[in-house]
């Protein structure tokens, strides 16, 4: 339904000149939970306002629903915004808040309180609907914003990092909420956060940025398991990498004690290997095996983070559940033999890291 | 038991309330409430031959206020003058108001809305007539409008009039001079209300399918509107009282009420008049101060 082609921004111009977004291409299908997840300043609320209408691009197409809005002002597209601070009008109730929309289109009274009321019983909060927005806590201003934005069904929600201001219980309370309520109204979410958990937990598809592109768009699994590239596998999760070399359909690791067979082109790779898929203990067929000096042990409840020096100065990292293994399966300052299942490694590209 | 213990400890906090407070209270007795009393007494008497008062009780002050008798018969009329110069400065002051509205407002949105370097030039250049005497900018303003004044020595040079406009010492020339010199007590209230502005809001109802005019109307205009009454107000009251502007403005054509108080005290030698028409004065500032905090008060009760 929103199809996004070779869309750039640039702010500035001549020497001074900043390019935000480089562009970019992809498209969004109906009632998909669709998130821009990268670190701080790689360009997502640059591409939010875009789709906003709120900075026109230096260049590239928006098509929704097979027409071009690129240059088509805020207020005539169906697209609205839930902003970071909210931006709840603080002179209006909550009612009159949700029903500004409405109120700027013209609507009748009737059916703007109609609406109002079946917005404030969505997101539960129909017992406020005559306060001042100046006197509601932050996540009550947040479903505010929210039911403001979904009044007048707009064809696609976009929400700049909505969770941001709240705290981790309430946040994750809100993840909940937010997912429900997509859910139930079958709406499109174009959703912006640099919180990778947040991503991998609500979404359909992310889409991952750094430095104004795209790096890989992907289901979360798919990007967890199979990352495009470094940046991705250690933006998304935690994540061990090594160096090595492919020869002759042999992954070569200079700390492995064997190589193992890879279907790879010859030359250097970044191999990577994700904590909880590395295994204490030698000897798993068709797994590289080092030795590794234990350097620390951090307990952390469900599980025990195992950091460990390889022979040439690595570390490496192990996550084992607490459950399985007991704590004297290895102890701090011990050597011990380790096995990294090769069905575990993906080889990327090496880049200059 | 526990209860007078409690009292004892309420009328100790009152009393030490009151002992904090009294150094104010005594200066706003001795510099608001006493001579306000003076002007109240003085209002009452009857004038004395050469200026001053007779300390005899008479309302003659508060009856010429609004009403004169004919010299030969006595009978009672209103006092056309009197009535004149009320309206006028009522209406002036109005009319001042509305014209540094509709030139402040556009003003100190366009300081608020340049980047934050800039602002602190404009709001200089707003300001730099405060440090000016009133005298030397109300003349300047003559200097522009006389009849051989700047405006119309430029409109002669180009040959579009062929004798000067009159301008000065009239309605006009008094509404010109008192909007240039009470411009920037509006511009500065409106311009901190616009840039308290939180512009994302407008943002979000430009997103919400308001047009821009809805916009201004439905979230700008209610949010800087404090600001706006604090500027009318500022404006308006001096307005009110303004002597130098019509003074030098108006000549002896066009009188404003603080003229009309001076020349009571002064040439009139009727003080009691004065003091009254003084005390009219106040209760025309008092019922626009009331109508503010009416609509302020009201708004921030609410909020
Ligand atoms: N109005 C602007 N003028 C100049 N540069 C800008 C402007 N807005 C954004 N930029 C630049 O564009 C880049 C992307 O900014 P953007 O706000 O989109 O980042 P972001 O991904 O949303 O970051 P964050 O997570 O911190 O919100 C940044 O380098 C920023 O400095
Ligand atoms: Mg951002």
């Amino acid at each position: 339904m929103l199809d996004i082609r070779n869309l750039s921004k640039r702010f500035g111009r001549g020497e001074s000149a900043v390019t935000a977004l480089h562009e970019v291409s992809f498209s969004i299908k109906e009632g998909e939970f669709f998130t821009l997840l990268g670190p701080s300043g790689c360009g997502k609320t640059t591409l939010l306002r875009m789709i906003a209408g709120f900075e026109p691009p230096s260049g590239g197409a928006l098509v929704l629903d097979g027409q071009d809005i690129a240059h088509t002002p805020p207020n005539r597209r169906p697209v609205n915004t839930v902003f970071q601070n909210y931006a709840l009008f603080p002179h209006m109730t909550v009612a009159e808040n949700v029903g500004f929309a409405l109120g700027a289109l013209g609507k009748r009274q009737a059916e703007i309180d109609e609406t109002v009321g079946r917005m404030l019983d969505l997101v539960q909060l129909g017992h406020l609907a005559h306060r001042k927005s100046g006197e509601l806590s932050g996540g009550q201003q947040q479903r505010v914003a929210l039911a403001r934005a979904l009044a007048p069904k707009p064809r696609i929600l976009l929400l700049d990092e909505p969770l941001s201001a709240l705290d981790m219980k309430l946040r994750k309370e809100m993840q909940v909420e937010l997912k429900r309520l997509q859910r139930e109204t079958g709406l499109t979410f174009i959703f912006v956060t640099h919180d990778q958990e947040e991503a991998l937990t609500m979404s359909d598809r992310i889409a991952v940025m750094s430095g104004g592109r795209f790096q890989q768009i992907a289901e979360p699994r798919d990007l967890y398991d199979q990352p495009a590239n470094r940046f991705v596998a250690g933006f998304i999760g935690e994540t061990n990498f090594l160096d090595g070399r492919c020869e002759g359909g042999q992954l070569i690791l200079p700390e492995a004690e064997a190589p193992v067979p890879a279907a790879h082109d010859d030359g250097p790779v970044t191999v990577m290997v994700r904590p909880e898929r590395v295994v204490l203990g030698a000897a798993q067929p068709g797994a590289l095996v080092l030795q590794a000096k234990v350097e620390q042990l951090v307990y952390f409840g469900t599980d025990t983070h195992v950091h460990m020096a390889l022979a040439n100065g690595n570390t490496l990292v192990a996550r084992v559940q607490n459950a399985d293994q007991s704590d004297a399966a290895c102890r701090e300052g011990e050597t011990i033999p380790v096995s990294l299942p090769g069905g575990a490694l993906r080889l990327l590209p090496q880049e200059a890291a | 038991m526990g209860r007078s213990s409690e009292d004892h400890a309420r009328v100790a906090d009152t009393r030490r309330r009151w002992a904090l407070a009294s150094p104010a209270l005594a200066i706003i007795t001795l510099f608001s409430i006493l001579p306000l009393l003076v002007v109240v007494v003085y209002s009452f008497l009857s004038p004395g031959d050469f200026g001053g008062v007779h300390w005899k009780l008479s309302f003659e002050g508060w009856f010429s206020v609004l009403f004169e008798r004919d010299i030969f018969d006595d009978t009672v009329s209103l006092s056309d003058a009197h009535l004149t110069i009320l309206t006028r400065s009522v209406v002036l002051s109005l009319a001042t108001t509305v014209i540094t509205l509709f030139l402040g407002v556009p003003t100190a949105w366009f300081i608020a809305t340049r980047p934050q370097k800039q602002r602190a030039f404009w709001l200089l250049l707003i300001t730099i007539p405060f440090w000016t005497n009133l005298l030397v900018r109300t003349i300047a303003v003559q200097e522009m409008i006389r009849s051989d004044g700047v405006f119309n020595r430029i409109m002669l040079g180009l040959g579009l009039i062929d004798e000067p406009i009159q301008m000065m010492f009239t309605n006009f020339a008094l509404l010109v001079g008192m909007a240039y010199v009470f411009l920037p007590l509006m511009v500065l209230p409106v311009y901190s209300a616009i840039e308290r502005f939180d512009f994302r809001l407008a943002e979000a109802g430009y997103d919400l399918y308001a047009s821009r005019l809805y916009c201004l109307r439905r979230v700008i205009l209610p949010m800087v509107r404090p600001g706006v009454i604090a500027g009318s107000i500022l404006v308006f009251i001096p307005s009110l009282g303004a002597y130098v502007t019509p003074r030098i403005m108006g000549g002896g054509k066009s009188m404003m009420l603080g003229n009309l108080i001076e020349m009571q005290f002064g040439q009139g030698r009727n003080w009691p008049l004065g003091a009254a028409l003084s005390l009219t004065l106040t209760a025309l500032v008092l019922v626009a101060l009331i109508w503010y905090s009416r609509l302020t008060g009201g708004g921030s009760r609410r909020d």
